[in-house]
């Protein structure tokens, strides 16, 4: 899917590149993003590590276990199959971070999440139906104060910066809705996947 | 309201830490020598992803650069006059799947022309505030796993970002 994807939208760049006669522009550009892409990790690498070395103490101290404990009868619904601690107490750390708006920190959850599920999943070439879950769950996770459009909106002269909070959150949940059902009926599908 | 959210948003991070700082101490987990092997691990992830976020980046750059996101932009216009979405904000919507920075920037620009108290406005700012950068999630969570059969996650994904998406435009009308 991605080979597609990915060679579909550099090929479409490149062809209206030429037509627009904006070739130039586009060299140009393709070869900042390459730099900006090492610049973007060079920032998340400092806070990867912090929070790859905290959650390391999570789990040896067996705090991991205890919270993964206590939410499972939650995530029961979302992830029938799921019984290992570490991999729920990881999803329910990315999702608490992305509803507390802590973007990358949430970032790096997701992705150690994902590598679990993948361990479980015994590295096939196919995605599990939890990853799938996982996957479309983060893409809608809910953030409570959505900080940086409030920023802009204040910074912009709004009459009340906040009053896209609460349209933010009902939306966020139409959109979690959706994901989340049509996960379950592809997993009605093929439930054991 | 929102100050109280706000203040829980502010405190998450140092209330999460100071948790599992405080166990490890009670349950005499030796902290920092874990801490250091779990954030070389952490580095090694880093280096790991580095190969798809340079994929998604130069993808995303092929396709404003080049001109390629304003023809599309263009030619899909009467699909969301049809819609009742309001053209200012078609360009965001496009922007949004693949680049979390870039919509910021696209989003502040919207609320700045038409303002941010504006029907267009409000709905920018709700888009940012619930919509995510979905084909750049895909690309890159997946890029940590063995999978190259995404299934499902790919459609699910796509529909919630779109149902998100309505449902931003058609809440600030009636809000």
């Amino acid at each position: 899917m991605m080979n597609y994807i990915w060679g579909f939208m550099l090929l479409l760049g490149i062809f209206f590149a030429v037509l627009n006669g904006s070739a130039s522009e586009f060299t140009d550009g393709l070869m900042s993003s390459c730099t900006e892409a090492v610049e973007f990790i060079l920032t998340l690498a400092g806070i990867m590590a912090v929070w790859s070395g905290l959650m390391r103490i999570a789990e040896e101290s067996g705090l991991i276990e205890k919270i993964s404990h206590t939410v499972r009868p939650l995530m029961k619904y979302l992830f029938p199959h799921e019984k290992n601690d570490r991999t729920i107490a990881m999803m329910i750390m990315s999702f608490m971070a992305n509803i507390f708006g802590a973007g990358n920190s949430a970032t790096i959850f997701s992705l150690r999440a994902m590598e679990l599920l993948d361990a479980e999943n015994g590295h096939s070439r196919y995605a599990s139906n939890a990853m799938c879950m996982f996957i479309s769950l983060t893409m809608s996770m809910i953030q409570l104060v959505p900080v940086t459009v409030i920023k802009i909106r204040s910074d912009l002269g709004s009459a009340s910066p906040e009053d896209i909070i609460i349209p933010s959150i009902i939306a966020g949940f139409v959109s979690m809705i959706v994901s989340v059902w049509i996960c379950k009926l592809f997993e009605r599908k093929n439930p054991d996947v | 309201m929102s100050e109280i959210l706000g203040t829980f948003s502010i405190l998450f991070l140092p209330i999460l830490i100071t948790i599992i700082l405080v166990y490890g101490i009670i349950k005499k987990t030796p902290i920092y020598d874990v801490f250091i092997e779990g954030a070389r691990e952490g580095l090694r992830t880093c280096a790991d992803i580095l190969p798809f976020i340079i994929g998604i980046f130069i993808a995303i750059e092929s396709l404003t650069s080049s001109g390629a996101m304003d023809f599309i932009e263009k030619t899909s216009k009467p699909v969301f006059d049809f819609l009742g979405i309001p053209e200012d904000l078609i360009s965001l919507i496009f922007l949004r799947p693949v680049s979390g920075s870039g919509s910021l920037v696209v989003a502040e620009k919207i609320m700045h022309e038409v303002g941010p108290d504006s029907f267009a406005g409000r709905a920018a700012g709700v888009m940012v505030g619930s919509c995510e950068t979905i084909f750049y999630v895909l690309a890159l969570y997946f890029g940590v796993t063995s999978v190259k059969k995404m299934r499902h996650a790919f459609i699910a994904g796509l529909a919630g970002y779109i149902a998100g998406i309505f449902a931003s435009v058609y809440i600030c009308r009636i809000m």
